[in-house]
């Protein structure tokens, strides 16, 4: 069941398109992915999601309601990419401020704020916010979104900038939270940590979604597996795979053959072995997200099929 | 609105006003908390040294040596200047009588009376001291006069001055001239000299009665239509033309008789003063108001507020709640010490207003806190000059009135503040600081709030947000309506005192520019913003629309008829002639300005359907034709 709807979601500054019809269904408890290059329209669309920004068409619907009306906001928690924090407050005041904001009883909130510090392990919640490092200040920011116990979460690159003990730290307390049933709506740069969490993924370029499914539909709509055959000989003459030659180059005195279809690697063992060479090596190669990623960022923008 | 959801507006609203104090608690170091203690006790002790009894600076300033037996020493010891020391302590030898006196080398005396009564001075400050003695003493002399049973003996001739409004046509009357050169002694000698004869005529001034029998006459009354002070009370003056209204009942004109040298004209410096303590506030609150706002804007802070179920309504209520109870506060407690009343605080209040929003829709506009601070010193400067310099002449014309200060004056010398007057002088302090507030809250939404645009784009983002469909360009410029009665005001203001015949032609084209701007801004913004669909049709209807919604806010301004500010030549400039009783002249004064406005509003909407460029020729056409109606029914009227 969806819980959160999007239809031709488009907004426009002027004459620049930021977002050209995004269309997606994100289900309950899933954590879904949205990556491109910067400028791609991920966080235009993200704040749109948030009810930040008003869209100049289209619809989205999140856990029932339009976004920006306030009963859809106390649904949500939002962390955007910056860390827009009250650096003169003490963690516990800012966050008990937001609770107050969002109507939760105070002892309720006492409680959900100390666990959510306690599990992102965050000392010195006494301290003054602009006196925190970084990483504790993400870590302020992440339980904020949480303090009103959202069904839908918004991370925009919740690890950015961040060393690599903290994105882990948070990359994994985003994982527990999806498994406690949190809809998970989910943005980075680093495509090893969309790979790793998220169940599906749309792939955005020049404001458009170019590619979207789960990491396999997505592999397999952009390439899939490819065969690298190494022989002593030639052997893709007179072959072609789907009406196209083989792909061949010269690595180490070797001919290496790049065919997507078993069945095209045995015809070329055949061919080779008729031209009285051998087969030396046989590759599987499997593009990882970032390898689609650079194909589908370097190609021209086309409406996806 | 239900209960509920009004009790969650309050709430929310309750709950970020306390968050927003907290947080600026959080931001006051100690030496900026010094710095504000200082400051307050400064404006304190101003206040409270003005009200009792003046600035102090010139307290025992000289000595004077002199015998405890002279008739002098009464004089310096009444006189705040001098402090008195006997003449013993300042001469070695002799009787103390000029020919034998002879001071010490070491003695520190700037005056000296001796036991004959001859007065000297000597050393540096000397010459001034003496001067300041004989001041004293001609001040001693006058209390001495008043004090006198008799009065009739204390003042043989009475001249009554009366102070009249300044014909800018050069045909001034000399009401207060004539009446003194004329002093027929018809002998009316009412027993508290205060009889003007007829009192508000502008021009013969031919009744202040000379008294030399010592009779204390009591004809003045019934006869006479005449008030002491600054001006009639907006009784007809005989040829037919509605007074200015008196502005003040004159309070600050002497009731009692006085010595020629001390007369001067009403000028209300210690109310003034006083009033201007309420401004001084206001002017530091608004750099820490301006602040916050700022801070939402360039850290990106206020996103998360914005994405929280709190309205943009709400934010801004929260955050501005604070300072505008800070500065009634303030306010209340300004008018406490210096003794004025619920009017000075009502007429404070909307300057406070004012400044605010003014301060917050600058703060959403600007790009940097250094922007920001060239904002908040132009409204400073602005509303301070804007409120203050009209002030200066509350006893003097009704054109004080534009300031609310003027009320805070009035009240502070006691006199009664009308409804009218009120309205008219907070009116567009009440509704520019809504507007402003309302223009505010039109970008204080991500897509604005922290975008780097220029500020006239900012400006333009902030109108065509609030336009939504045909009814908001009818709506937006009774909006506008405050902005332009203020313009118009301050032009009268600045330029009343200018000759006639150069501030009239600049008065009818700023008043023109300034009304079709506000006509055709919001639907230009509409056109920049794609609200409307550019065709010369939907052009056409809406500045038809425009300028039937800007008729019906200029109706409103003629709460000025309320006060008489048309009947200045200057005012008639801005504002129009005052509406006759003939109907078929109001017929004619009614539709014809509907006309206008719709006729100039088409053609600036069809500019601005076109280009920016187009804007500008239709606007400038626009203002022509305005100006040129304008001239036209001055002409035809005068």
């Amino acid at each position: 069941m969806a819980i959160l709807e999007v239809d031709g979601l488009r907004k426009e500054y002027g004459d620049f398109v930021a977002v050209e019809g995004s269309s997606f269904d994100i289900e309950r408890g899933e954590v879904f992915g949205v990556v491109g290059p910067n400028g791609a329209g991920k966080t235009t669309t993200l704040k749109m999601l948030a009810g930040l920004i008003e869209p100049t068409a289209g619809t989205a619907v999140v856990a029932g309601h339009t976004p920006g009306e306030p009963a859809m906001q106390r649904r949500l928690g939002f962390l955007p990419e910056e860390s827009p924090l009250y650096e003169e407050m003490t963690a516990i005041d800012y966050l008990e401020f937001f609770a107050d904001l969002y109507d939760v009883p105070r002892d309720v909130a006492r409680e959900r704020i100390h666990d959510s510090l306690d599990r992102l392990d965050l000392e010195h919640r006494d301290r003054k916010i602009g006196n925190m490092s970084k990483g504790m200040q993400r870590k302020v920011a992440i339980a904020r979104a949480l303090v009103n116990d959202p069904n839908v979460l918004i991370f925009d690159e919740p690890a950015s900038g961040l060393d690599p003990l903290t994105t882990n730290y948070i990359i994994e307390f985003t994982e527990e939270l999806s498994d406690e049933g949190k809809t998970i709506v989910f943005s980075a740069h680093n495509l090893f940590h969309v790979e790793s969490i998220c169940d599906r993924i749309v792939i955005m370029n020049d404001g458009r979604i170019v590619a979207r499914g789960t990491l396999e539909e997505i592999r397999d709509a952009h390439g899939g597996t490819e065969y690298h055959v190494y022989a002593t000989e030639d052997g893709s003459e007179g072959l072609t795979v789907a009406g196209s030659p083989i792909d061949v180059s010269h690595e180490n005195g070797q001919v290496c053959h790049v065919v997507g279809d078993m069945r095209a690697v045995d015809a070329i063992r055949e061919t080779v072995e008729a031209a009285g060479g051998r087969v030396t090596d046989i590759q599987t190669k499997t593009p990882s997200l970032e390898d689609i990623f650079l194909e589908v960022a370097s190609e021209p923008v086309e409406a996806e099929t | 609105m239900s209960a509920g959801r009004l009790r969650g507006i309050v709430s929310r609203t309750a709950r970020i006003a306390r968050w927003e104090v907290a947080r600026s608690a959080g931001t006051v170091d100690r030496k900026t908390a010094l710095i504000l203690v200082v400051m307050v006790a400064a404006i304190g002790t101003a206040g409270f040294s003005v009200a009792d009894e003046g600035l102090g600076l010139e307290r025992e300033i000289y000595t004077v040596g002199v015998d405890e037996d002279s008739r002098y020493y009464d004089v310096a010891v009444d006189s705040e200047q001098f402090r008195p020391i006997s003449i013993e302590d300042v001469t070695t030898d002799g009787d103390g009588t000029a020919g034998t006196i002879a001071v010490r080398d070491e003695a520190s005396v700037d005056v000296v009376v001796t036991r004959d009564g001859r007065i000297g001075h000597l050393g540096d400050n000397g010459a001034a001291a003496y001067d300041a003695f004989r001041e004293s003493v001609e001040s001693y002399n006058g209390k001495l006069m008043d004090e006198e049973a008799d009065q009739a003996a204390a003042y043989p001739v009475l001249v009554s001055i009366e102070y009249q409004q300044r014909d800018l046509g050069g045909a001034t009357d000399s009401g207060a001239g004539d009446g003194a050169g004329d002093g027929d002694g018809d002998g009316d000698g009412d027993g508290d000299g205060t009889d003007s004869g007829d009192g508000t005529n502008g021009g013969s001034g031919d009744g202040t009665g000379g008294n030399t029998d010592g009779s204390t006459g009591d004809e003045s009354g019934a006869d006479e239509s005449g008030t002491d002070g600054t001006g009639g009370s907006g009784t007809d003056d005989g040829d037919g033309r509605t007074q200015v209204p008196n502005v003040g009942d004159g309070s600050t004109s002497t009731t009692a008789p006085d010595r020629p040298g001390s007369i001067s004209p009403p000028f209300p410096f210690e109310s003034l003063v006083l009033a201007f303590l309420f401004v001084v506030p206001m002017n530091f609150v608004i750099q820490a108001y301006g602040s916050t706002i700022m801070d939402e804007r360039v850290k990106r802070r206020g996103e998360l507020l914005l994405v929280s179920p709190a309205s943009s309504r709400e934010i801004v209520a929260g955050k501005t709640l604070p300072y505008l109870l800070g500065l009634v506060g303030v306010v209340v407690a300004i008018s406490w010490v210096i003794e004025g009343g619920p009017i000075a605080v009502a007429a404070a209040l909307p300057i406070a207003l004012l400044f605010l929003g003014a301060t917050f829709v600058g703060a959403m506009l600007a790009r940097s806190f250094k922007e920001l601070t060239f904002v908040t010193v132009t409204i400073s400067v602005f509303l301070t000059t804007y409120t203050f310099i009209p002030a200066v002449f509350a006893d003097v014309n009704a054109i004080a009135l534009i300031s609310p200060l003027t009320l805070v004056v009035m009240d502070l010398q006691g006199e009664a503040v009308r409804l009218g007057e009120y309205l008219f002088s907070t009116g567009p302090f009440y509704l520019g600081g809504a507007v402003c507030f309302l223009l505010g809250i039109g970008v204080y939404r991500e897509e604005d709030m922290f975008a780097q645009k220029p500020i006239p784009a900012k400006i333009v983002d902030a109108i065509a947000n609030r336009i939504r469909g045909r009814r908001s360009v009818f709506v937006l410029p009774i909006l506008f309506i405050p902005f332009v009665f203020a313009s118009q005001l301050l032009a009268v203001a600045l330029l009343f005192v200018v000759p006639q015949a150069i501030a009239v032609p600049l008065i009818i084209v700023l008043a023109a520019t300034v009304e079709e701007i506000a006509k055709s801004v919001h639907v230009y913004a509409g056109f920049a913003r794609s609200r409307f669909e550019p065709s010369l049709r939907t052009a056409a209807m809406l500045g038809a629309f425009s300028g039937a919604g800007f008729f019906v806010g200029e109706k409103l301004t003629h709460v000025v008829q309320f006060v008489g500010l048309p009947d200045l030549p200057v005012g008639t400039a801005a504002f129009g002639p005052a509406v006759s009783d003939e109907p078929l002249i109001l017929a004619v004064v009614f539709l014809a300005p509907l006309a206008l406005h719709v006729v100039t509003a088409v053609i600036s909407a069809l500019g601005a359907s076109r280009s920016r460029l187009g804007y500008v020729g239709g606007l400038i056409a626009a203002i022509l034709g305005h100006a040129a109606y304008n001239l036209g029914v001055i002409t035809l009227v005068a």
